[in-house]
């Protein structure tokens, strides 16, 4: 009788289980053109991830309250995806609500801090989403006929971990000090409970991509640095 | 690069803080139809953004108090902002939200066994009820009439009332939870303990009627205590040829006969430290009540139900996890058996009480040949299940996560009557998936589909 139940509950836990197994293939990261240079002895790259910014979050830039972007790049071998070397690149904006500026502050991790002023939304998008000729890695550690690509990825306003981990206990305590007596007295184990549960993931807004390959000393035509946007004329304000 | 930006923390800014610093004069509320403003003034103020304080426009706090609001399940999304105040520097809190539904399936699900054809029920709740962020919750179980001997069909009902903390976010919250219960329980009059044949059984008839009063409160380090009244009255009907000068030998039916009141206090502590409280990685989560019935409180039952359950999680390479889970529990005194432990509750591969009510007479499978199969009802019962975890999904599309899981224990029941001829433990387990998406979390596992049909 047990062997019978068990089978039978075997059969179906998995067939319910695989369903969703068949759908679960992550989709390959896009590729983006990424220029490559060689610069002082090292390899810099170029690429711009303004698309981190859709037209919602650009009218949010002028919140008066800072946005938060973080780039980061990862240099790895194409055949066997190992990381050769990693740039991280953050930064802040905040529009000045009296002066009708935008302030910009990048850092590269290592402590090295930038601030500019832009007037424009085009412009602090540019000076935080785009990696300008970053540096990555020295070029003397870089094999001669090995394929290279480079993965990168972008958040908008990432959340730090310990924020994350206080958000998703709100969650699914979303009646705060209360909580339901249940020993025996509730439907346990639950196989369903639905709810819209808000799409709270580590940062609003995610880009990802791969570079097209390279490979040391054989020159393919990579795409110029991502330029300054030509300011653009702020509708409905008096210049 | 599939890690998640908490690297950012590594590479944060030497100085937090950047841009102007600002003054609140005002907080302005807007796209909120049906939630008070109040409520999430409230929210703010818990975060320290409250007229007359100072902001800076890089503030760790508005993004908190974001998501805080967020995490109340009222809204779609909510954005902070300012607006120019009386003078340069002075500013107006901005906060617009966009309100979502709030109805709430906790619990839905069908089930059968072979001494209730069908029982089922739902529970479901407003999380905002009012727009003042009541909780209004319903559930009911109904089941057919049982095949077992003098039983009646199973209906159990339950509301809840929850009100916002008092004083705030912080301060004290109360629920009301009221219960009806009338259904049947099963004591075995012939055959062996393994055989679930429901002709081998005879029913009560016990209706319950009461309600419980608790009240909450959240303290710093994510402890969480209770305190709550309970008060019942019960009508039992047992069938006299069992009783003392019946016909048939005497059966301990654990309740008593006629009119009966329930009266019990309770406290209880709840210590949650887990990364994440539907597919956790590391941390722990701790509960420890404490239940007396006393007659003080008109109780005909008096009794001291302790109850400790804890879940333990450790971090494994790869982003595995093993988890142990450990539940304890005694009972001294003379506790009705709806206060008692329960196999169906304990073990996982058997119908779970539906909101109190049992509608099997499954025993325990005893794959170790002890006596565990005779145990149903118990003053003493424990646990230990080691569960371990592997994430198959992050973050594909509506699926936020998915685990797949395995868990594997042992359980063990007995009376103070009990004859411990051998220890009355059984082995229990699991295996199945855990997933969290984005209209709710689903565990589709083994014991799920074994204890919804019990044969």
């Amino acid at each position: 009788m047990w062997c019978r139940r068990v089978a039978a509950a075997v059969v179906l836990a998995s067939a319910l289980a695989a369903a969703p197994t068949v759908a679960r293939a992550a989709d390959p990261a896009p590729l983006r053109a990424v220029g490559f240079a060689a610069k002082n002895g090292r390899l810099t790259v170029s690429v711009g991830l303004q698309d981190l910014f859709g037209e919602a979050e650009r009218e949010r830039l002028k919140s008066g309250f800072a946005t938060r972007v973080l780039l980061r790049a990862a240099l790895e071998e194409a055949s066997t995806g190992e990381p050769v070397a990693v740039a991280v690149q953050r930064a802040e904006i905040v529009y000045d609500i009296w002066d009708e500026k935008f302030g910009v502050r990048t850092s590269d991790g290592l402590g090295v801090e930038r601030r500019a002023v832009a007037p424009t939304a085009d412009e602090a998008i540019w000076r935080a989403a785009v990696l300008f000729e970053l540096p990555l890695v020295d070029m003397a550690r870089l094999r001669p006929g090995t394929e290279y690509v480079l993965a990168v990825r972008g958040d908008l306003n990432p959340i730090s971990e310990d924020l994350l981990i206080e958000v998703r206990r709100w969650l699914v305590q979303p009646a705060r000090g209360q909580r339901r007596l249940g020993a025996g007295d509730s439907f346990f184990g639950s196989f369903v409970s639905i709810f819209v549960n808000p799409r709270i993931e580590d940062s609003e807004r995610q880009v990802r991509f791969v570079s097209q390959p390279f490979v040391l000393g054989v020159v393919v035509p990579s795409p110029p640095p991502p330029t300054l946007p030509p300011p653009r004329p702020q509708p409905g304000r008096l210049r | 690069m599939d890690e998640g930006p908490s690297a950012a923390d590594a590479a944060a800014f030497p100085d937090p803080r950047f841009g102007p610093r600002y003054v609140i004069e005002a907080v302005r509320i807007a796209g909120n139809r049906k939630t008070e403003t109040s409520l999430i003034v409230g929210e703010l103020a818990v975060m320290g953004l409250t007229p007359g304080a100072s902001v800076d426009a890089s503030d760790a706090r508005v993004e908190a108090a974001r998501y805080r609001l967020l995490s109340l399940g009222y809204f779609l999304d909510v954005h902070l902002s300012v607006a120019r105040g009386s003078k340069r520097g002075a500013v107006v809190l901005v906060v617009n939200v966009e309100e979502r539904g709030t109805l709430v399936i906790n619990e839905l699900f069908p089930a059968t066994s072979e001494a209730t054809l069908f029982w089922g029920g739902a529970d479901v709740s407003e999380m905002n009820f009012l727009g003042r962020g009541i909780n209004l919750g319903a559930g009911f179980v109904i089941s057919t009439k049982p095949l077992v001997p003098d039983a009646h069909a199973g209906l159990g009902l339950r509301l809840h009332v929850g009100v916002p903390p008092l004083g705030g976010p912080n301060g004290v919250g109360l629920s009301v939870t009221g219960l009806y219960n009338d259904g049947s329980e099963f004591y075995r009059t012939s055959g062996a303990d393994s055989d679930p044949d429901p002709g081998r059984f005879i029913a009560t008839r016990v209706r319950r009627i009461g309600g419980v009063l608790t009240a909450g409160k959240m303290f710093p380090h994510n402890l969480h205590v209770t305190a709550s009244v309970r008060e019942e009255a019960v009508s039992a009907t047992l069938p006299a040829q069992y009783l003392p000068g019946g016909t048939q030998p005497q059966i301990d039916f654990m309740v008593q006969n006629g009119e009966s009141r329930v009266g019990t206090i309770a406290a209880g502590l709840d210590y949650d430290t887990r990364s994440d409280p539907v597919l956790p990685r590391s941390g722990m989560r701790v509960a420890l009540s404490v239940e007396a019935g006393t007659s003080l409180l008109g109780s005909s039952y008096s009794y001291v139900k302790t109850v400790f359950d804890g879940s333990f999680y450790v971090k494994m390479p790869h982003g595995h996890a093993l988890g142990f889970h450990l539940f304890g529990g005694s009972i001294e005194g003379n506790a009705p058996y709806f206060d008692r432990f329960f196999i169906g509750d304990l073990d996982l591969l058997l119908p779970r009480r539906a909101l109190g009510i049992n509608f099997s007479t499954q025993p325990a499978p005893n794959f170790l040949g002890t006596s565990i199969a005779s145990q149903r009802y118990d003053n003493y019962a424990g646990r230990l299940l080691i569960e371990y975890a592997i994430p198959i999904w992050r973050h594909h599309g509506w699926v936020y996560g998915g685990d797949a899981f395995v868990a594997f224990g042992v359980l063990g029941m007995a009376s103070d009557e009990d004859m411990l001829k051998s220890p009355p433990i059984d082995l229990t387990g699991d295996f199945g998936i855990r997933l969290d998406t984005y209209v709710g979390v689903f565990t589709i596992s083994i014991a799920n589909v074994l204890s919804r049909s019990s044969f």
